[in-house]
This record gives C-alpha cells, structure tokens and sequence, in this order.
C-alpha cells in the first residue's frame, strides 16, 4: 500500500512543488496521476522514493516511513521511469541479472529471465542483444520485467507510455494491468488521459504541487475526462 | 550487493569502446617505452666502457706526470639499470668530469648536449607514460562514474532499490578501479619479462625490490586521478562539465604547478648564476698562479743556486710543498665558494620541491626518481664523490710529479698509473632512497583519501534525480 499524508516539498528557492498532498493506493489498486509540466506528478514520485526530503508530511510505503527508514522501504517498491535507459552495453538479460540482484533476487537463471522477458513480449532474438540496440519500446518492457522481476507490491511509473507508438503503449497498459489484477498497487504518473481512462481504478488531478481532483473509476466513467481535465487547467490559470 | 556493483562495474568498463581504446594504448605505449629505455641504457651502457677504456689509455699514453695533472682523469657517470624505466634527469645532467689540479670539477656531456634533438621533445620513458598518459586515462575512466549514471538514468533506477550509497559508491570505485588496471598491469608485466630476457640488463634482487616500489607509486599516482574523477564526477550534474573542471585540474596538476613552483622559488630564493660562480674561482686560481713564481723567488733568494744533488732535492721539495700548498688554497677557496653556492642551490631547490609537490605529478617524478636512482639527489652525490677524489688525486699527482721532476731536462719520465687513486662511487641504498620517497608516498595517499572522501560524501547528497 502507498500512503501520502499532507506531503509538502518546498525548494531552497522557495517554490513550492509539492503542496499537502494526501493520497492512498490499496493493493490492486492503480492511481493516475495527471497533470502539466511542473504539476508535482514526477517530485511526488520522487518523495516515494527518497530522492528528495519532505518538507512537511508522510510518505508510506506498506505502512513503512520512507523518510525514517529509506531502505528497508524500497524492497517494497518497484520504479519504471519515462525513460528507461540501463547500461547499454550490457545484454538484456545481463542488465536484467544485475538489477534483479540489487532487488534482491539472486537465484534466477539464464531460462528464467528468457521466461520473464518472453512473456512480457521480447522476442528471442532480444535477449543477448545489447540494449543501446534496443527501440524504446522494447526499453520500457524490459523496464517493467525488471519490476516484475523484483515483485515489489508497489510499482511507481513515471510517464512510462510517453514516446511510445500507439501499439506499444497498448502493450505495456496491458502489462500494467495484469500486474494491478495481480494485487499490487500502482501509481502512474502520465500526460494520457486516453491510457489514464483505460487503466485507472482512480485519476487525480494535480495542479501547482496540489491534488485539485481526485475521482474513482466509477465517478469519472461516464464523463469527458477530458473535459475535465481541461476544465481545471483553466480554471487555476 | 558490494560485490554485484563491483561486477556490473567491471563488466560495464570492460565491454566498453574506452577500455578496448586504453588497453591498446597501453600495451603500445607501454612496450614501446620500456623498448626505448632498454636501448638507450645499452647505449648508455656501451659509451661508458668506452669512455672508461679510453680515459685509461690516455692516461698511460701522457708524456709526463705534468701532462696528467693538466689533463686529469676523466670520471664517467656508471648508468643506472633502472633508467629503462625512470630516465630522469640523467639525460639533461653532464655525464663525465675532469678531475685535474687546477679547476674544480663540474659533470659535462649530457646527452642532450651530444645531440639536442633529444632535448626537443625528452625521452619516451615509462614514467613519462604515467605522467602524462595514464593519469589522463585514469580521468577519462572517472569523469562520467557517478554523473553518466545520472545522465543515463541508471542512478535513479539502481537507487530506488533498496541499495545503500555508500556501498554503491565504494562498489563503483573499486569496480572501476580494478577495471582500470587490467589494461595497465598486462603490458606492464610484459615489459618486464622483455627486461629480463633482454641482453646487457642485469637486475639485482634490489633492482627488483625498488621495480616493485616504482609500481606501487605508479598505482598511487594514477588512483589520485581516478579518485580526483570520482570526486569531480560526484560534484557535477553534468558529464561535459566534469570533463573540463578534470582537465583543468590535470593542466594545473601536471604542467602548471610544476613549473610555477620552481619559478616562485627562483624569486623567493635567487642564487647566483654558474657563470658568477666560476668567475669567483678563476680569480682566485689566476690569484694564486700569480703567487707561485713571487714564492720561487723568495725561495730562491734565500736558497742560491748550487750545483749539488742536495739542492736539487732540497728545491724538489719545496716545489711539491708549494704546489700541495696551492692546491690544497685552490681547493679550499673553491670548497667554500662551492658550499656557500650549494647552499643557496639546496635552499632554493628545497623550497621549489616542497612547493610542487602540491601537484601528485611532482610527487611521482621525484619519488620515482629517488627510487631509480636517476634524480637530483644521486646526480649530487656523484658530483660530490668526484669533488672527494679531486683532493685525493691532485696530492698523488702532485707528488708524483715532484717526485720524479727532472730539473733542467726537457725529458720527463713517463707516468705509471698503477698506483693511482681511483674513483670511487656508492650509489644510493634503497633505505635512503625510501626514506627520500616517504614523503611522496604520504602525499600520494592523502591526496587519494581526500578525494575518495570528497567523493564519498558528495556522493551521499548527491541529487539523483
């Protein structure tokens, strides 16, 4: 589970990104996070991974506080970025090995990571390429395997379909979608209403460093999320 | 998890561009200096018994023990085995002196003065390698460590498990350090096998002991600059910008500061030009050749000539006590002349070391110097073993000469140099030459954990994102 409790993050130059932000993503449960540029998406993301310090306010990660106990809080957590680059010399299965390793699994062998990275849809000949060969799209895939690989309960996307062609970011909602059903707790972070609708249990709005709207999937169903959307844009303009 | 950091590291830098790069660099470099060392100590080594030889059939071939005390004898500098490795200053430093009555010796004839083209550009040797290439590599390993891995992304992803900074920086130093090594040590073994099969190289026990010594400071020199990558890397956001604050600390470290400190010194301390130092000593010597015939004629007033093998004994004498006595003010004016100049010379020259030793390349060159034995404090303990000998020839000469001196005759029985005093030189003990590179060793490794430590805790605050 992925608690945010009144999260505030105020720069040294006093801007303030992240402004009493609260939240709670429960197992099985995915939370899309929207908003523009500067909206606090990518500095929440940041927060839960105690990258940055709060300023104000919890972060917790299975009940675990991440600013008191940073470690011991990312075994519990899994991180795909917008753009996933690993080591470019490496294969794909030998990046694979490494941060499998650092996430914890060491027992994993060459057929296994052939397994995971054929059902997340690599094909073969993928396998020992070099990954600065690799399109971005095979990129992401191999960067949710990796977060499958660790098999944290929580995984934090940040704008993870952003560059992909249609098709690929089709995959890779589907990908997040079996990983929601199969209990974990997701926040994606994204600029895509369309993939947001498909894949939320819930959508939040956010708007200079604050949660302007947050609806479940049954709330925001039936409406023009776009409109929505637009509507709050203008609103705080 | 130290150790799969380590791993990945190692594999990261070995699959690289950049390590196929270096390890070719290296081995074609390295090889080639220890090549060029090997023939230009042969030569070395050729002209030496060459210069022996010859100095000795000169010697026997002077007409008189006059024309040998003129002439003198020709002390050679023996070279040093360990040239083939750290040149020195024995390139640019004379090579031979001439011990005879008159003046005071000075060492001639470096290598630089035979051909200057040698001058134009130095001598490729293995410490030049380290100098100048090996610690450029070293940056060019470090300059992305920690930034390239922000840049890449691959911080962020590495860092949201749940591995702990100090243990990944600590992994990616030894990791990278280790990698960086290989394409160092291989060619370096493999110059040394070349120097033990290679002919005319004999190496001592000792050699060996101090071969392994020069490595060690080897090591040390170029893990600064790997630790000055890693702390750069770790200061920086940005790959472009870790490279040119590198590049400039390398400039400053290796050419700047070097140079800069011998200057500061130079007006801090000035000393008297050479040409002032061996004017003072012509003086002195046109002074008392001008004593000489006033001196025989006092002697002669108060001693007629006679006709007797008495008086010509007696004048013998007093020939050989006059010139031991001229000699002997010669010396001792040119002695104190000299000490007052080396004084000056050791203060100046101490301030200039102390100074450059700032930059690790200074260090590296005056420890790897004292080691090989190829530095100023050898070249100095030379001259002063050939300045010993001066005394030590000029009174068997000079009584040699009077001796055997045949008054009123043209004819002068030929001289037999059985008896005569031969140089003698030890060379540096490898205590004393420790105990010169201690300090350079002590710099060495406190430059290394100043920067490790720098980059240490850069690195624990450092913004991933």
């Amino acid at each position: 589970m992925l608690q945010a409790i009144d999260l505030t993050k105020r720069y040294e130059d006093d801007l303030l990104a992240l402004d009493k932000l609260s939240l709670e993503v429960k197992e099985g449960e995915t939370f899309c996070l929207l908003g523009a540029n500067g909206a606090g998406k990518t500095t929440t993301i940041n927060l839960f991974l105690n990258f940055i310090e709060p300023t104000g306010g919890q972060v917790l990660i299975n009940g675990i506080d991440v600013a008191q106990n940073p470690l011991e809080a990312k075994k519990y957590i899994s991180y795909v970025s917008e753009n996933v680059m690993l080591y470019g010399n490496f294969t794909a299965r030998q990046n694979l090995n490494y941060f499998a390793r650092l996430g914890g699994k060491r027992e994993l062998k060459k057929e296994d990571y052939y397994m995971y990275m054929r059902n997340i849809g690599l094909t073969d000949n993928a396998f020992e390429m070099r990954v600065k060969n690799f399109s971005k799209g095979m990129r992401q895939k191999l960067g949710i395997t990796i977060a499958i690989i660790k098999d944290a309960p929580n995984i934090l996307l940040d704008e993870p379909t952003a560059g992909l062609d249609p098709k690929a970011a089709a995959e890779f909602i589907k990908i997040i979608s079996g990983l929601r059903d199969s209990g974990k707790s997701i926040i994606m972070c994204t600029h895509d209403i369309f993939r947001a609708r498909e894949i939320a249990d819930r959508i939040g709005i956010m708007k200079a460093g604050r949660l302007v709207m947050s609806r479940t999937r049954e709330e925001f169903l039936g409406d023009d999320l776009e409109q929505i959307y637009m509507d709050y844009m203008r609103e705080t303009a | 998890m130290l150790r799969d950091i380590i791993n990945k590291e190692m594999l990261d830098t070995i699959s690289s561009p950049k390590f196929v790069f270096t390890f070719l660099l290296c081995t074609i470099l390295i090889l080639l200096s220890v090549y060029t060392g090997i023939n230009s100590y042969r030569a070395e080594l050729g002209e030496y018994n060459a210069s022996i030889a010859l100095n000795r059939k000169n010697l026997e071939s002077q007409p008189s023990y006059g024309a040998l005390a003129g002439l003198g004898v020709k002390v050679t500098k023996p070279p040093q085995v360990l040239s083939t490795i750290v040149s020195g200053i024995q390139e640019a430093v004379g090579r031979k002196a001439s011990v005879n009555v008159a003046y005071d010796p000075s060492l001639v004839d470096s290598k630089y003065d035979s051909n200057p083209v040698f001058a134009v550009f130095g001598e490729l040797d293995l410490s030049f390698i380290v100098k100048i290439v090996l610690s450029l590599l070293a940056i060019l390993f470090t300059f992305d460590a920690v930034v390239g891995e922000k840049e890449r992304g691959t911080l962020k992803l590495t860092l949201s498990n749940n591995v702990p900074r100090d243990r990944f920086i600590l992994g990616k130093a030894i990791g990278s350090f280790a990698s960086l090594l290989l394409p160092l040590i291989i060619p370096m073994v493999l110059g040394l096998i070349i120097l033990t099969v290679y002919p005319d190289i004999s190496l001592t026990g000792e050699d060996w002991l101090r071969i392994g010594i020069i490595f060690i400071l080897f090591l040390l020199y170029i893990s600064v600059f790997f630790m000055l990558g890693l702390f750069v890397s770790a200061r920086t956001s940005r790959s472009s910008t870790s490279l040119l604050v590198l590049l400039f600390i390398w400039v400053t470290f290796v050419t700047v500061i070097p140079r800069a400190a011998v200057m500061a010194a130079g007006q801090i301390y000035p000393i008297p030009s050479v040409h002032e130092i061996t004017a003072q000593k012509d003086a002195f010597l046109q002074e008392i050749q001008g004593l000489a015939p006033q001196k025989l004629n006092e002697w002669r007033q108060e001693n007629p000539p006679q006709d007797t093998q008495e008086y010509q004994d007696k004048f013998k004498k007093f020939l050989e006590e006059l010139q031991q006595d001229l000699t002997s003010k010669i010396d001792k004016k040119n002695a104190a002349i000299e000490e007052e100049y080396q004084a000056k010379r050791r203060k100046q020259e101490a301030l200039a070391t102390n100074l450059s030793r700032i930059s690790p390349t200074s260090t590296l060159m005056f420890g790897a110097m004292s080691l090989g034995r190829t530095g100023i404090h050898e070249h100095e303990r030379f001259l002063n073993s050939i300045k010993t000998y001066k005394p030590v020839f000029t009174k068997w000469v000079n009584a040699k000469m009077m001796r055997t001196l045949k008054l009123g005759s043209v004819e002068q029985p030929r001289p037999d140099i059985s008896d005569m005093p031969v140089h003698q030189f030890e060379p540096e003990s490898l205590n004393q030459s420790l105990a010169a590179a201690l300090p350079d060793f002590a710099i060495m490794i406190l430059l290394i954990i100043l920067f490790f430590t720098g980059a240490f805790v850069s690195f624990l605050r450092y913004d991933v994102r």
